[in-house]
C-alpha cells in the first residue's frame, strides 16, 4: 500500500513536471493559495452529509472539510450558502477524446504492421493515452452531468487495449491526465478489424481465449526468441484492472468463464439488463458499470403499431430504471455510466427515476463516485470529499437528488469553471413597463435561464359603428428577453397608437422587481424605462419530491418476454393414469398404463398401480403419452451467429458458449413436443464447430439448459455450402471450391493435429531437461485431435454419395469414425456401406430441390436406411419444423411404410443414441429423464396435438393454461403500453418502433444476424 | 392397391364405385359411385342405392371405401416456375422492374418439371403459377399438373395480376442497429406510386383508342366488369388489408388477398367488402412474440368463424417443392378447428372459387371436370395419404415418380445384395 501511494506521488509529481516543460508566456499565473467554500451542504461520502459545512482547497486537493468554525483570514472564501456540494462523478465507460470518424483512424498511431497479433481485433497495445486530444463540447458536458473523471478508451474490438483516467476540464492534458493505462478493455465485437475471423460470438470468445493461451505462452516461452508489441503490452498490463463491454447479461456470464479459465477479474460495462442475472452477479461477486441511458418509449398511439412492439421489449423498457435497484437488492456492486445519454436533462432525470424506483440516494452516490474510484483502485485519491483527495466537486442551487437543483460550478482538480451564478431572485411575474411616459403590460414567464416575455400593446382601430366607440384592439406581442445575472436586455416590436418597429431595451435588475435602463424607440431616440413588478408570480415549488413506484417489481418473467413464468416450476411428483404409453422398449406400445415421475425422473412404468400420496394425478384417459422429442439439428437457442465461416477450419469454436435462452422459439418447440436438442455449428466450412446438447428448459439459464457431461460432438460438411457454391460471384477464392477440395482440407486438419500431438509427446519427453519450452497450446488442433482420439463425435452436413463415400474412408484411414451424417439425402444409394462403418443418418423427411446436391433426394431415405441398419434420425434444421417434427416422423409412415412405433423412434430414441444421449433419455424406462409429452391423440396422427411437455419432471408447457397465457400477455402488454402512453404524454421523448426481421438462423447463415432470406440448408 | 399404369384417354366411360367421397361442397357420401364420361363427370351417387349397367362402362374401378376427393390446389406458387431453388437458371418467376403486369408466368411453366411429379403423386392436381417480386410481379395462370407443354397444361389463362402491397410497418437496419424511418412516409409514397399506377391503367382502359401500351394494356381486364380477371394483393398486415379494401372498392376490382395474417382482425370489413383471403403457410412460425403459439395453425378456423371466404396457399421457403404437403396444411387446419370437410373444401372448391375456376373444378359433382384422385385412407394425414389413382381432366395419371423410382432401383439393389 505505501509503495503504491509512493507511485501515485510520483506519478503525480511527473505530472507537474511536465506541465512546466512549456514555459509560460510571460510572468508565471496567479492563482490563490488557498480557497475556502463556506456554509455549503457537503456530501463528503455518499454516507456523510454535512450542513453548513466548509471545504478548504489547496492547490489541487481539499486540505480540510469541517462545519465548526475554524478561522481563516488569509484564504480567498466563497459563500456557498444554501447551496449543495457533490464529489465529482466517475465515467468508466467513455471514449471522450478519443479519434473521432473513422473507426480505423486509431490504428494510424498504433499502426496495422509491425510485430501485431495476428488478428486486428486483439490489440493490447492500444493506449488511449496517446490519442487523447481534448474535446471541449464533451467535457463540459460531462462537467455539467457532474463527471469529474472519465476512463477514456479506444471502443473497438476484442483486446481493446488501456484506457486513459483523466480528470475532465479544457486546460492542459497532461495535468489532466491522471492514470495512463488505468484499466484495460474488452468486448466480444470485433470491431474495425480487417479479418473475416471472427464473424460470430462464438468466434469472439475463441480468438480471446487463444489469445489468453498465447499471451501465456509469448511470456513464458516466445519471449526469449521473438517480440511481439501486443503481447509486452498487454503483459505489461496484466495487473490492472479490466472491463469487459458487453450487449447483453448473459455475454457477462460467457466473459466470466473466460476470467476464470485464465484467472482474470473482469468487472463489466454492462447494457442495461443486467437485473435479470442480479444472482448470477452477486454468485460471482461481479461488479457492473450500468448505463443510466434507459430505452426510449416507443409511439404507441396507434394500435396497428403498438401491436407490433414485442412485449419483451415493452418489459424492458419498463424495468430497464429499476436495474440499479434490483441489482442493490441482491447486494451487487455497481456504477453508473453515462454512455448514451443525449442530454444532461436526461442524465438527471434518469438518475432520479431511478431512485424512484426505490434505490437509496446514498447507494446512487455511492455508483457515481465511491464505487467506480474503488473499481479502479483510485479511492485513495477521489471518490469522496475527504482530507487530503482531489479537489474535483460540483457546487448545486440546492440537493440534486430531491430537486431540480441548477449545477452552479464545477471544480476539477482545483480549478474552478462557473456555469451560471445563481440568479439573485425571481423575475416572473407582471410589470408595469414604462416607456417614455407611456405604459405597457409585460409579462416575464419561463425559467430563470430562458425567461420569456410579452407586451401587450393597444391599437384604435377607426370604427363605422358610432354605438361601440372606438374599437381597441389588443395585441400580445412576444418580447425576447436576455437575462445575464443582473443584466436584463428586452426587444419587442411594436404597432400601436404611439410606435412602428423595434423597441429595444438594457437595463438592470435594481431591487427586486424593479428594472430601469436606457433603450431606443422605432425612430432611434434613446430614452429611458422602468419596469415596476405589479404581480409576482411565485415560482412552483422547486422540490420534486420523489414518488416511489415499485409497483412494477413482481413483474420479472423466466425469460422476461411473452409466455415467460413468474416463477420457475419445481420438479413435481407426477403420477400419469389410463395413458397409452409409447415406451419405445420391447414393452412397445402400453395402453391404459400409468407412469410415475419423481424428481425428475421416470421412477415407474405401469408398475405402480396407486398414485403415492401428494402426487399430481394426470388422467390420460384417450390420450398417449411419449418420451420427449429430440431434435438431433437445431439452430434455435443461439446469440450472435451460427457460423464461424471465417475460416475452413473453426474447431475452437462452441455453440455451447452462446446458447440464448430468450429465444420464443423454445417455448413454440415445447408446445410442439421437443424437449431436447443438438444445436450444431453451421455448414458454411469444413470443420465448423462445438455442438452444444440443451434441453429445452425455458426460463432457465444457459448453463441449465446444457445437458450435464453431455458427449462431445462437432460439426463437419461437405458439399456446396462448404465451397461456397451459391455464396454468388464474390465467393470463389477460399480453398476449397470443389469436393477434391474439401477431402484435403479434412487431411490437412487431421494431419496437422497429429503433429501436434507429437510435439507435446516430445516435448513431455524431455521437459526436464534444461532450455526445453513448451509447445503453443492450439485450441484448434486439441479439437480436432480429440476427434481422433475418439473423445469427440462428428456430426457431419452431407448430401450426395460420393462425399459421404469419401468421408468414411478418410475416417477409416485415420482410425476414427463418423458418428453421424445429417441431412444425408442419398443416405439410400450407400446406406449398406454406412452400416458397415457404423455410422448413424439424421435425415429431413421429404425436402428436396433446394440446390443441385438435394436433387435426388427422396422422401424413402430414412425407411431405406433404417431398413439396412443404420440408426436414423429425422431432425429439423428449422425453427419452424422443429415443432411439427411428430408429423414429419409420420411421413416415414407414407414413404416407405415404416411401422408407426419405429417411425416414432425416428425423432426420439434414435436421435437419442446418434447423440449418445440413450442411457438416460429416448425411451419410457423406469430411471431415465421425465422428458415427457402428452398427446391428445396418436402423436403420428395430424390431428395429434401437444397436451403437456415435462423437462426434468417440470413441466414447463401445459396447453390447458395456453388461454391463460395468452390472456396474460395480451394484459401485461396494455398495460405496460397504457404506461408508455403516460409516459407518452408527459413529453418524454419516445422514438418509432422499427420492425425487427423475423430472423432465424440457418445453416449457412453467416454473421452474427439471423436472416429473412431463403434458407438453402 | 397400387393401380396398374392406366392408358386410358379421353372418351372412355369410367365409373368409380364404392369409395369414400370428400365431395369438396363440405359433403361426403360414404359408399359413393362417381361415373366419368368424356373427362366430365356424370354422375354421382351412392353405389348401394344406384343401379348400374355394368356394360355402359367401359371400366369399372371398386375402390372398396377408399377415399375419393377433388383434386388439390395450390394457387399463388412457383411449381413450375423453377427447378431447383439455388440455381439461377432453374428460376423462372422473378423478372426485373417494379410494375410488371404484362409479364406472364403461362409460358415459362415447365410442364416436364420433376418437382410437379411428386406433388401431384399426393393429389394436388391444380396450381396456379404465380411470378414474384416487384411492385406489381406479373400476370398468373392456372395450370394442371401435368401436358405435354404449356398449352394444354393451361385450366386459365390469365386469371389475375398480382400487386405486392407495400408493407406498411417496416424498419430500416437491423435488429442492433435500427435506423428509424418515418414508415408513413414510404408506405405512403409507394401507395401513391400504386394509385398513379392504376389511374394511368384505369384511363388507358377506358380509352378507346389507346396508344398500344404493353403493361397498361395487360392491366385492362382488372377494371372490365365481367372478366374473369383478379387482383391478388399479397398482403398481411392489418393496415395493408384496409387499405386494400378501400383501393378495391375506388377501382371496383375484383380483389383477393394474399398472406392475410391479420385477415381475422378485419372480418367484417372484407365480409363486406366481399374481398376472400388466400391464406399464409400454415406451418410457419407466430409473426409476433406474445402471439398464440398455434395462431398460424388456428387461422383457417378463425377466418371460418368470421365468415371470410379463404382458402390455403404454401408460399414460402422451397415452396416449389414444398407444394406436395398441402394436403397436410389441410390436415393442419383440421386439426385445428376447422371439421375435416372445411379443411378439404379449404384446399379444393374454396381456392376453384376464389381462382374463378368453380364452375368445371373443385368438387367432384355431375358437369365437372374428372379432375379427382383416390387415397387409401384421408389425404390429409400423412399416414394415410397414399395415392392410388389420379385423374387430371379426365386424363388418368401415372401414381409414380422419379422418386418412387429411385426407390425402387436402390430397394432391388438391396435386395440383390450388390
Amino acid at each position: 500500500m505505501k509503495n503504491r501511494i509512493l507511485l501515485l506521488a510520483f506519478l503525480l509529481i511527473l505530472q507537474y513536471a511536465g506541465a512546466q516543460f512549456k514555459p509560460d508566456n510571460g510572468v508565471k499565473d496567479s492563482k490563490p493559495e488557498k480557497i475556502l467554500l463556506t456554509n455549503a451542504t457537503i456530501y463528503i461520502s455518499p454516507k456523510v452529509k454535512l450542513e453548513k459545512a466548509n471545504l478548504l482547497i489547496q492547490g489541487n486537493r481539499i486540505l480540510d472539510v469541517f462545519s465548526v468554525g475554524k478561522k481563516y483570514d488569509d484564504v480567498v472564501q466563497i459563500d456557498c450558502s444554501s447551496k449543495v456540494i457533490l464529489p465529482a462523478f466517475i465515467e468508466l465507460n467513455s471514449n471522450v477524446g478519443m479519434p473521432k470518424g473513422d473507426d480505423r483512424s486509431f490504428r494510424n498511431t498504433f499502426g496495422s504492421k509491425g510485430s501485431l497479433y495476428w488478428n486486428e481485433a486483439i490489440h493490447p497495445e492500444v493506449e488511449a493515452s496517446r490519442l487523447y486530444e481534448i474535446d471541449a463540447k464533451s467535457n463540459e458536458n460531462y462537467q455539467k452531468m457532474g463527471f469529474g473523471f472519465a476512463l477514456s478508451h479506444i471502443q473497438d474490438g476484442i483486446a481493446r487495449g488501456t484506457g486513459v483516467l483523466m480528470s475532465l476540464g479544457n486546460q492542459n492534458v497532461n495535468r489532466q491526465t491522471i492514470k495512463t493505462s488505468a484499466a484495460q478493455y474488452y468486448s466480444f465485437s470485433k470491431g474495425s478489424s480487417s479479418n473475416g475471423y471472427p464473424s460470430s460470438q462464438m468466434g469472439s470468445i475463441a480468438i480471446l481465449r487463444q489469445a489468453f493461451y498465447d499471451l501465456k505462452y509469448y511470456s513464458e516461452t516466445v519471449k526469449k526468441t521473438e517480440t511481439s508489441i501486443s503481447m509486452e503490452k498487454w503483459f505489461s498490463n496484466s495487473s490492472i484492472p479490466s472491463f469487459f463491454q458487453v450487449d447483453d447479461k448473459w455475454e457477462i456470464l460467457r466473459a466470466h468463464k473466460i476470467a476464470k479459465e485464465f484467472n482474470v477479474n473482469f468487472s463489466f460495462l454492462g447494457s442495461g439488463n443486467e437485473y435479470l442475472i442480479a444472482k448470477d452477479l452477486k454468485k460471482y461477486n461481479l461488479s457492473v458499470v450500468i448505463p443510466l441511458n434507459f430505452p426510449e418509449a416507443y409511439d404507441v398511439k396507434d394500435p396497428y403499431i403498438a401491436r407490433q412492439v414485442p412485449l419483451s421489449d415493452l418489459k424492458h423498457w419498463e424495468l430497464a430504471p429499476s436495474n440499479a435497484k434490483l441489482l442493490s437488492d441482491q447486494g451487487v456492486k455497481f456504477c453508473f455510466s453515462s454512455a448514451g445519454v443525449k442530454t444532461i436533462d436526461v442524465f438527471w432525470s434518469n438518475l432520479r427515476k431511478t431512485i424512484s424506483r426505490g434505490l437509496k440516494t446514498e447507494d446512487a452516490l455511492a455508483a457515481l463516485t465511491t464505487n467506480p474510484a474503488e473499481l479502479i483502485g483510485m479511492q485513495s485519491e477521489f471518490g469522496t470529499l475527504d482530507k487530503g483527495k482531489l479537489a474535483s466537486f460540483t457546487v448545486y442551487s440546492s440537493d440534486p437528488f430531491t430537486t431540480e437543483a441548477k449545477l452552479l460550478e464545477s471544480w476539477l482538480i482545483g480549478e474552478r469553471t462557473i456555469f451560471s451564478e445563481n440568479p439573485s431572485g425571481e423575475i416572473n411575474g407582471s410589470y408595469s413597463l414604462n416607456i417614455a411616459g407611456n405604459k405597457y403590460t409585460f409579462q416575464i414567464t419561463g425559467s430563470p435561464e430562458k425567461p420569456q416575455g410579452s407586451v401587450q400593446t393597444f391599437k384604435t382601430i377607426p370604427s363605422t359603428n358610432e354605438i361601440n366607440g372606438k374599437k381597441v384592439d389588443t395585441l400580445n406581442q412576444k418580447a425576447t428577453i436576455l437575462r445575464n445575472s443582473n443584466d436584463l436586455t428586452i426587444q419587442f416590436n411594436v404597432n400601436d397608437d404611439l410606435f412602428n418597429g423595434s423597441i429595444n431595451l438594457h437595463g438592470k435588475v435594481k431591487t427586486d422587481g424593479v428594472f430601469e435602463g436606457d433603450g431606443t424607440l422605432p425612430n432611434g431616440s434613446w430614452i429611458q424605462w422602468s419596469a415596476i413588478r405589479t404581480k409576482e408570480e411565485k415560482e412552483e415549488s422547486k422540490s420534486t419530491a420523489i414518488k416511489l413506484d415499485t409497483s412494477h417489481l413482481v413483474n420479472v418473467w423466466y425469460p422476461n418476454l411473452a409466455f415467460g413464468f413468474d416463477s420457475l416450476p419445481k420438479k413435481n411428483l407426477i403420477y400419469f393414469k389410463n395413458a397409452t404409453v409409447w415406451t419405445n422398449e420391447k414393452e412397445g406400445i402400453i395402453a391404459n398404463a400409468n407412469v410415475l415421475v419423481e424428481n425428475g425422473k421416470i421412477t415407474g412404468v405401469n408398475t405402480v398401480t396407486t398414485p403415492p400420496k401428494n402426487a399430481l394425478v394426470i388422467d390420460a384417459n384417450g390420450k398417449h403419452l411419449t418420451s420427449g422429442i429430440i431434435d438431433e439439428h437445431s439452430h434455435i437457442a443461439i446469440s450472435k451467429g451460427v457460423n464461424e465461416g471465417g475460416q475452413a477450419i473453426s474447431a475452437e469454436v462452441s455453440i455451447a458458449d452462446v446458447v440464448n435462452p430468450d429465444d420464443i422459439n423454445i417455448y413454440r418447440q415445447l408446445a410442439g413436443g421437443v424437449t431436447a436438442a443438438q444445436l450444431l455449428h453451421g455448414s458454411a466450412n469444413p470443420i465448423g464447430g462445438q455442438s452444444a446438447l440443451i434441453k429445452l428448459k425455458w426460463g432457465h439459464s444457459p448453463d441449465e439448459m446444457v445437458i450435464p457431461n453431455s458427449p462431445k460432438f462437432i460439426k463437419c460438411a461437405l458439399g456446396e455450402n462448404v465451397k461456397q457454391s451459391n455464396w454468388g460471384d464474390n465467393n470463389r477464392f477460399r480453398f476449397p471450391q470443389t469436393r477434391m477440395g474439401v477431402e484435403q482440407v479434412f487431411y490437412d486438419g487431421f494431419l496437422r493435429a497429429q503433429a501436434y500431438k507429437k510435439e507435446w509427446e516430445n516435448y513431455y519427453a524431455s521437459m526436464k531437461m534444461k532450455g526445453v519450452t513448451p509447445p503453443r497450446k492450439d485450441l484448434e488442433l486439441e479439437v480436432l485431435l480429440e476427434i481422433l482420439e475418439k473423445k469427440r463425435f462428428i456430426t457431419c452436413h452431407s448430401y450426395v454419395q460420393s462425399e459421404i463415400n469419401m468421408l468414411m474412408h478418410l475416417a477409416d484411414s485415420l482410425d476414427f469414425k463418423v458418428n453421424t451424417f445429417t441431412h444425408i439425402l442419398e443416405g439410400y444409394k450407400i446406406a449398406d456401406k454406412m452400416k458397415k462403418h457404423g455410422v448413424g443418418g439424421s435425415t429431413f423427411s421429404d425436402w428436396w430441390a433446394y440446390k443441385y446436391e438435394v436433387n435426388e433426394a427422396i422422401p424413402y431415405n430414412a425407411k431405406m436406411m433404417a431398413d439396412q441398419g443404420v440408426v436414423v434420425a429425422i431432425n429439423s434444421d428449422d425453427a419452424e419444423m422443429g415443432r411439427r417434427l411428430n408429423q414429419e416422423a409420420a411421413k416415414s409412415v407414407k414413404y416407405g411404410g415404416m411401422s408407426e412405433e419405429e417411425a416414432w423412434k425416428l425423432i426420439t430414441l434414435n436421435p437419442a443414441k446418434l447423440l449418445h444421449l440413450d442411457d438416460r433419455m429416448g425411451s419410457i424406462k423406469s430411471g431415465k429423464d421425465a422428458d415427457l409429452v402428452l398427446w391428445t391423440d396418436n402423436p403420428l396422427s395430424i390431428n395429434a396435438k401437444v397436451s403437456m411437455t415435462l423437462v426434468d419432471g417440470m413441466i414447463l408447457y401445459d396447453a390447458s393454461e395456453s388461454p391463460q397465457r395468452e390472456k396474460r400477455n395480451e394484459s401485461e402488454k396494455a398495460r405496460i403500453i397504457n404506461r408508455m402512453l403516460e409516459s407518452n404524454e408527459k413529453g418524454e421523448p419516445f422514438k418509432p418502433f422499427v420492425k425487427k426481421g423475423k430472423k432465424h438462423f440457418h445453416c449457412n447463415t453467416i454473421g452474427e444476424e439471423g436472416e429473412e432470406s431463403e434458407n438453402t440448408h | 392397391m397400387a393401380l396398374p399404369f392406366l392408358s386410358f384417354g379421353q372418351g372412355k366411360k369410367i365409373l368409380l364405385l364404392n369409395g369414400y367421397l370428400h365431395v369438396g361442397n363440405g359433403q361426403t357420401i360414404e359408399t359413393a359411385l362417381v361415373g366419368i364420361e368424356n373427362g366430365i363427370i356424370t354422375q354421382v351417387g351412392n353405389s348401394l342405392a344406384t343401379k348400374i349397367d355394368k356394360k355402359y362402362w367401359d371400366t369399372i374401378i371398386e375402390l372398396n371405401g377408399q377415399h375419393i376427393y377433388p383434386g388439390f390446389v395450390a394457387p399463388n406458387s412457383t411449381l413450375g416456375l423453377t427447378e431447383i431453388d439455388a440455381v439461377r437458371a432453374t428460376r423462372d418467376y422473378n423478372d426485373v422492374g417494379t410494375f410488371n403486369p404484362h409479364v406472364r408466368s403461362q409460358i415459362a411453366y415447365n410442364v416436364e418439371s420433376r418437382v410437379i411429379e411428386t406433388v401431384r403423386t399426393n393429389g394436388v392436381l391444380i396450381t396456379q403459377a404465380t411470378p414474384r417480386g416487384g411492385a406489381i410481379s406479373g400476370t398468373s395462370s392456372v395450370m394442371y399438373l401435368n401436358g405435354w407443354n404449356w398449352e394444354d397444361a393451361t385450366l386459365s389463362k390469365d386469371d389475375g395480376i398480382h400487386v405486392n402491397w407495400p408493407a406498411s410497418i417496416e424498419g430500416g437496419g437491423w435488429w442492433a442497429e435500427p435506423a428509424p424511418k418515418k414508415r408513413s412516409e414510404n408506405y405512403d409514397k409507394e401507395k401513391q406510386e400504386l394509385i398513379q399506377f392504376f389511374d394511368m391503367a384505369q384511363a388507358y382502359a377506358s380509352n378507346k383508342k389507346p396508344v398500344f401500351d404493353q403493361r397498361l394494356e395487360a392491366m385492362k381486364n382488372c377494371f372490365q366488369k365481367g372478366a374473369n380477371f383478379r387482383v391478388y394483393f399479397h398482403a398481411n398486415e392489418l393496415q395493408q388489408i384496409l387499405d386494400i379494401i378501400d383501393f378495391s372498392a375506388k377501382y371496383g376490382l375484383r380483389a383477393v388477398i394474399v398472406g392475410g395474417y391479420d385477415a381475422h382482425l378485419a372480418g367484417k370489413r372484407l365480409r363486406d367488402s366481399n374481398i376472400p383471403v388466400m391464406l399464409q403457410r400454415l406451418h410457419s412460425l407466430p409473426e409476433h412474440e406474445e402471439d398464440a403459439v398455434d395462431l398460424p395453425f388456428k387461422l383457417p378456423f378463425l377466418l371460418q368463424k368470421e365468415g371470410i371466404k379463404f382458402c390455403l396457399q404454401n408460399e414460402g421457403d422451397m415452396e416449389a417443392m414444398n407444394t406436395r404437403n398441402i394436403p397436410f396444411l389441410a390436415g393442419t387446419a383440421m386439426a385445428y378447428g376447422l371439421t375435416e370437410e372445411e379443411a378439404v373444401r379449404a384446399v379444393s372448391l374454396s381456392a376453384c372459387e376464389i381462382l374463378g375456376i368453380d364452375k368445371k373444378y373443385g368438387s367432384v359433382e355431375v358437369g365437372k371436370s374428372a379432375t379427382l384422385f383416390v387415397s387409401k385412407g384421408s389425404a390429409l394425414d400423412m399416414r394415410t395419404n397414399e395415392i392410388n389413382l389420379i385423374l387430371s381432366n379426365g386424363k388418368f395419371i401415372a401414381v409414380r415418380n422419379f422418386q418412387s423410382e429411385l426407390y425402387l432401383k436402390y430397394k432391388t439393389k438391396y435386395e440383390q445384395g450388390n
